[in-house]
C-alpha cells in the first residue's frame, strides 16, 4: 500500500528509511524522489501548511518534530485512498521520539557545533553508529503498520458489507470471509426486485397516510438488522459516530421502506435507553461475544487488544494521550523562570495570539487574506515545540521566524536576470539550417494594470541595452491601443543609445489593425523579426479578466503557437485579495488549454511584473501574494510615469515594509 | 524583574536597602549579560561546504563529522558539526549550507567567520545544469570579493564530487578525479563568461530603494588580455580543484585514506 517512509533531520541526513517496491527505492535514491521534490516545491516555499502534496503519480504526506528537527514522511500511489497515513504518520512519530530520545538529541545537538560546547560533542560523534542505534525500530515499524492496516482493511469492509449474515456464518473463521461474503451476496441480488416492488408499495401506502404495514419477512430481518447495529452502542465512544454512518446505509440497503414504526426501530444509533432498550442490549452482549471470538472486527477493538500485550507494551504506551506528561504548572514566575533558564516551549496556545496580531498585521499591509493565513499557519507549524531562550518573547520569537518565512517566499528560485537569458538564447549554437529566432516576451494581465505602459519601460531597457526590439501590438480590441504603443515607439526612436543621437531602426511596431486573431498577428510578428533580425520581440496582449473564458482560450491559444520565452504576468500594487484569484486563474487557464491545443505540458506564468509600486507606501502585500501563489519571481517593479522608472524587486525592502508598524 | 523605579514609592526604605536592590538588579544584567555573551559564539575557523542542492554536500558532511555516509535528501537547513583532522589540532566546524536558492543566502552570516569555502559540484550533471551551478558560482564569487579588505580572504575550493560516477571513456590514462575535475573547470569557466559578457555591456535595472547601492553582481574580473575569465587569472584569489566522491552507506574506521575525500580532508586541514 504504501511506496515509501522515511524519518529525516531537517538538515537533509535521512535517519531512517524504507522503501516497500523496487520502483520506490529506485526512485527514492534518485534527486526526482518524491521526499526531495516535497522539500523543495513545497517545505522551503513555505507551503508547509497544505494538506498533502503530489507529485508524479504520488501523494505525500508529511509531519514535524520541531524541538528535536525531524520530519516524518510517507509516499503513497495517489489513486489510493488510504485513510489510516495520518494516524500512521502522528504514531510513528510518537514511537519514534519516545524510543530514540536521547540518541535524537545529541545528534542533533552534534549538528549546531556552533552554538554549543565542543569538545563533548566530538567524542559523542565520533561514536555514533546509526545502524545500532535504531535497532528494533524496523519490527516496531511493521507492527505499526500491520495493525493499522488491518484496521484500515476492516473498517473499509465493515462500511462495504451491504448486507446482513445469519448468525452461522459470523461466526467461521476470519479468511473465508470474503469467499463467504460474495455468495450471500449474489443470492440476495434476486430478492432485490421484490424488494424494490415491496419498497414501491410501501412507499404508496405512507403517501396515503397509513401507518407501517410491514411484510412478512421484514419483522425477522429488522431483528436481524439490529443486531448487527446494536455493536456500536458497545463500543467505545469515540466510534459511535463513525458506525452511524453504516446504520444509515444499511437501512438503505435494506429491504423495507422507512415508514415510521421501522424508523423507530432500527433507530439504535444515539442512545439505546429507549422503551425497547433492554432487549436490544441483550442482543448487543451476545453479539459483541460472537464478535469478540471470531475475528479482529472493529478498528478500535484491534487497538485496544493488540497494543495491550506485553510485547507490544511500547507502542501502546507511546501512543496514550500525552496528558501524564503535562508539568504541573508554577504560574507566571514558573514561566518567567522557565524563560529565564531558556527552556520555554513554545506552544499553540502560546503562539495562537501572536499569530492572530500578525495575520492581521499582514493583512493591513494588504496581503491577500488567505495568503496571510496560510503564511501565519506556516510560521506556527514550524515554532511549536521549539524553545525560546533568554528574554526572547514569544513576539519577537514569532517575528524573526516570519521574516525568515517572508524572504525565504520572496527570494526567486530561478534566475530573474533576464538580459542573460537573452544574450545565452542568441548566442547559442545554431546548425546551418536553423535561424536565429529572436527572444520573445509576452505580456498578459487583467484590464487597466499597465501592460501596454511597462511594456515600453522593458522595451526601452532593452534598447539601453543594444538590442533590436519588434514591439507586436496583439491588443486588437481596445481601441487606442495601437495607437498608444505606435507613440510609444516614436518617443522610444528619439532617445539615444550609446552615444547615438536616436535609436531609429532599433524599435519598430509591428501591427496589423484591429479585430483581428492576436496569436496568427503575434506569429507573423515573431516571423518579421527572424527575417529582419530583431533579438527581442515583446508581444502586447489585450486585457483580459481571469473569468472570462473565451478570452483565457484565446491568450492560451497565443501562447500555445508562439511558445514565447517568457510570459510575464503584469499585476497592479494595489490588487489585495483579488492577487490570488487573478494569478491562478491565469496560471491555471495558460496550462490547462496550452496543453489541450499542443503537444506537451502546459505552460504557466514564468515571472511577474508589479506595476503603480509608487502608489502604495509600505502596503506591499500584493508582492507577498503574488509570489506566494506562483512561486515565480518578481522580475520588474513599475513605479512612475517614465520610461526609466523600472526597478528590480529587493527582498530585503519588500520584507522589512511588511513588518514595519 | 527588581525594578529600582518602584524604590521612591515607598518612603520607608531606608537607604542601605535601596541600595542593595539596585546592586541586586546590576548583578542579574550581568548574569544577563554573561549568559548572552556566552551562546552569542565566536570561533571564527569555519569551513563551509556551499554548492547546488544535490551535490553531495550534507553527505560529504556526515562522512567528516560520523565516520560513515548517511543517506541524504534536500537540505531544509543548515548543519554544523565539529570534526577533528588530526589529533594534534583543535576540532574545526564544519557548515553545511543548503544549496536551494531561497536559503543559499544564509552563506552570508558566516562569510566573516570563514577560514576556507568549499562549493561542492556534481560532476557527473554539472553539463545539464551548468548555467545553475555558474549562477550560484557568481554569487560566491560576488560575496568573496565583496568581504572588506580588512578580512583575510577565505581559500576557495571548487570540489567536482560523485567522480566516480563519471565514465572515464577511452581516456586510460585520466582518473576519473582528474576527469571530473577537467570537466567542471572547463564548464564553469565556459558559464561565468557567458556571465561576464552579458554583464559587461549591460545597463541594469536598480533595485528599489536607496539610491547608490551596489546593484550588479561583480566578482568576475580577471586579469589577462581582454579579461576573458578562467580561474588561474581570476583577481579574487587562488582557486583550488579537488575530485571526491563517496559512498553512501559505507563505514571508514581508522582508514581515513580508503575513501573519496582524503584530497579533501587533507585540503581541509591544511586551511583549517
Amino acid at each position: 500500500m504504501l511506496d515509501h517512509c522515511s524519518i529525516s533531520h531537517k538538515g537533509g541526513i535521512v535517519l531512517w528509511s524504507r522503501s516497500f517496491t523496487p520502483d520506490a527505492s529506485q526512485l527514492a535514491a534518485s534527486s526526482a524522489s518524491p521526499v526531495n521534490s516535497l522539500i523543495r516545491e513545497a517545505l522551503i516555499e513555505g507551503r508547509t501548511t497544505e494538506e498533502k502534496y503530489e507529485k508524479d503519480g504520488y501523494a505525500v504526506k508529511w509531519t514535524f518534530v520541531n524541538d528535536l528537527e525531524l520530519i516524518f514522511v510517507v509516499a503513497y500511489q495517489r489513486i489510493l485512498q488510504l485513510t489510516y497515513v495520518e494516524d500512521l504518520l502522528g504514531a510513528l512519530k510518537a514511537l519514534f521520539v519516545k524510543m530514540f530520545q536521547p540518541f535524537l538529541a545529541t545528534f542533533v545537538a552534534s549538528l549546531h557545533a556552533i552554538n554549543s560546547g565542543k569538545t563533548t560533542v566530538v567524542e559523542a560523534a565520533s561514536a555514533f553508529s546509526f545502524a545500532d542505534a535504531f535497532d528494533g525500530w524496523d519490527k516496531m515499524f511493521d507492527k505499526l503498520l500491520r495493525s493499522l492496516e488491518d484496521k484500515a482493511a476492516q473498517d473499509r469492509k465493515s462500511r462495504l458489507r451491504p448486507v446482513v449474515r445469519a448468525p452461522v456464518a459470523e461466526s467461521s473463521s476470519p479468511p473465508s470471509e470474503e469467499l463467504e461474503t460474495l455468495p450471500t451476496q449474489s443470492s440476495d441480488a434476486p430478492q432485490d426486485e421484490q424488494q424494490i416492488a415491496r419498497n414501491v408499495q410501501a412507499l404508496k401506502n405512507r403517501l396515503r397516510g397509513r401507518g407501517g404495514k410491514r411484510g412478512g419477512r421484514g419483522g425477522g430481518r429488522a431483528d436481524a438488522a439490529s443486531g448487527r447495529e446494536s455493536i456500536p452502542g458497545s463500543d467505545s465512544e469515540s466510534t459511535a459516530p463513525k458506525r452511524k454512518v453504516t446504520a444509515k446505509a444499511q437501512r438503505k440497503w435494506g429491504d423495507e421502506a422507512p415508514t415510521e414504526t421501522d424508523m423507530a426501530s432500527l433507530d439504535f444509533s444515539a442512545d439505546s435507553a429507549g422503551a425497547t432498550g433492554a432487549s436490544h442490549d441483550l442482543q448487543a452482549l451476545v453479539d459483541e461475544a460472537s464478535l469478540g471470538t471470531r475475528t479482529r472486527d472493529g478498528m478500535y477493538e484491534v487497538k485496544d487488544w493488540e497494543f495491550s500485550r506485553d510485547e507490544d507494551s511500547a507502542i501502546a504506551n507511546a501512543l496514550k494521550p500525552a496528558d501524564a506528561k503535562a508539568t504541573p504548572t508554577l504560574g507566571a514566575l514558573g514561566s518567567l523562570f522557565s524563560r529565564l533558564t531558556g527552556s520555554k516551549v513554545l506552544t499553540e496556545q502560546d503562539l495562537k495570539p501572536v499569530l492572530d496580531g500578525m495575520k492581521q498585521h499582514l493583512m493591513k499591509k494588504n496581503v491577500a487574506m488567505e495568503i496571510a493565513d496560510k503564511v501565519c499557519e506556516g510560521v506556527g507549524e514550524s515554532l511549536v515545540g521549539k524553545k525560546v531562550g533568554g528574554f526572547q518573547t514569544t513576539n519577537a520569537a514569532v517575528r524573526l521566524a516570519l521574516s525568515t518565512s517572508l524572504t525565504r517566499i520572496l527570494t526567486p528560485k530561478t534566475s530573474t536576470d533576464l538580459l542573460l537569458s537573452i544574450r545565452t538564447k542568441l548566442s547559442s549554437p545554431l546548425t546551418s539550417t536553423q535561424q536565429r529566432m529572436p527572444y520573445s516576451i509576452t505580456f498578459v494581465g487583467v484590464n487597466g494594470v499597465g501592460k501596454s505602459t511597462n511594456l515600453s519601460k522593458v522595451c526601452f531597457w532593452l534598447i539601453q541595452n543594444g538590442l533590436r526590439v519588434l514591439i507586436a501590438a496583439c491588443d486588437t480590441f481596445r481601441s487606442g491601443a495601437v495607437e498608444q504603443l505606435r507613440v510609444h515607439v516614436r518617443n522610444l526612436s528619439m532617445l539615444g543609445v550609446n552615444g547615438a543621437t536616436d535609436s531609429k531602426g532599433r524599435v519598430e511596431l509591428f501591427e496589423r489593425g484591429y479585430g483581428k486573431d492576436a496569436a496568427g498577428i503575434a506569429r507573423e510578428a515573431i516571423a518579421f523579426a527572424k527575417d529582419n533580425d530583431f533579438d527581442v520581440v515583446l508581444i502586447d496582449t489585450a486585457g483580459r479578466m481571469q473569468d472570462n473564458e473565451p478570452l483565457m482560450r484565446a491568450l492560451a491559444k497565443l501562447v500555445a503557437v508562439n511558445t514565447p520565452d517568457k510570459i510575464i504576468f503584469v499585476g497592479e500594487a494595489l490588487v489585495g485579495n483579488e492577487a490570488v484569484d487573478q494569478l491562478t486563474k491565469f496560471d491555471r487557464a495558460l496550462r490547462d488549454f496550452s496543453s489541450a491545443s499542443g503537444a506537451g505540458k502546459g505552460r504557466g506564468i514564468d515571472g511577474m511584473l508589479v506595476t503603480k509600486w509608487d502608489t502604495v507606501d509600505d502596503k506591499v502585500g500584493a508582492a507577498l501574494s503574488m509570489t506566494y501563489v506562483t512561486g515565480q519571481p518578481i522580475i520588474f517593479v513599475g513605479c512612475g510615469q517614465t520610461y526609466t522608472d523600472l526597478r528590480q524587486l529587493r527582498v530585503a525592502n519588500v520584507v522589512q515594509a511588511i513588518l514595519a508598524d | 524583574m527588581a525594578d529600582p523605579a518602584a524604590t521612591p514609592r515607598v518612603p520607608t526604605w531606608s537607604p542601605t536597602l535601596t541600595v542593595a536592590s539596585l546592586f541586586l538588579a546590576v548583578l542579574c544584567l550581568a548574569v544577563l549579560v554573561f549568559f548572552t555573551r556566552r551562546t552569542s559564539r565566536s570561533t571564527g575557523n569555519l569551513l563551509l561546504l556551499v554548492g547546488p542542492p544535490d551535490a553531495g554536500k550534507t553527505a560529504i558532511l556526515s562522512t567528516l563529522a560520523y565516520n560513515q555516509t548517511l543517506p541524504t535528501h534536500t537540505s531544509l537547513q543548515t548543519n554544523a558539526s565539529a570534526v577533528t583532522f588530526s589529533p594534534t589540532k583543535k576540532p574545526s566546524t564544519v557548515v553545511d549550507i543548503p544549496g536551494h536558492p531561497r536559503i543559499r543566502d544564509q552563506v552570508n552570516e558566516y562569510l566573516a567567520d570563514t577560514k576556507a569555502i568549499a562549493f561542492v559540484v556534481d560532476a557527473s550533471t554539472v553539463s545539464r545544469n551548468g548555467p545553475v551551478v555558474a549562477e550560484h558560482l557568481h554569487i560566491i564569487l560576488n560575496a568573496l570579493t565583496s568581504l572588506p579588505p580588512s578580512q583575510a580572504l577565505p581559500a576557495l575550493l571548487i570540489l567536482a564530487h560523485k567522480s566516480d560516477l563519471l565514465k572515464s571513456g577511452s581516456a586510460a590514462s585520466a582518473t576519473s578525479e582528474s576527469l571530473a575535475i577537467t570537466r567542471v573547470k572547463t564548464i564553469l569557466e565556459r558559464e561565468l563568461e557567458k556571465r561576464r559578457v552579458a554583464q559587461s555591456g549591460g545597463v541594469g535595472v536598480e533595485g528599489l530603494g536607496e539610491e547608490g547601492e551596489r546593484t550588479e553582481m561583480g566578482g568576475l574580473e580577471c586579469t589577462g588580455e581582454k579579461g576573458v575569465f578562467s580561474f588561474d587569472a581570476w583577481e579574487g584569489g587562488e582557486v583550488s580543484f579537488l575530485g571526491t566522491s563517496v559512498k553512501v552507506g559505507r563505514t571508514t574506521d581508522e582508514k581515513a585514506e580508503a575513501d573519496g575525500l582524503w584530497a579533501l580532508r587533507e585540503w581541509m586541514e591544511e586551511n583549517a
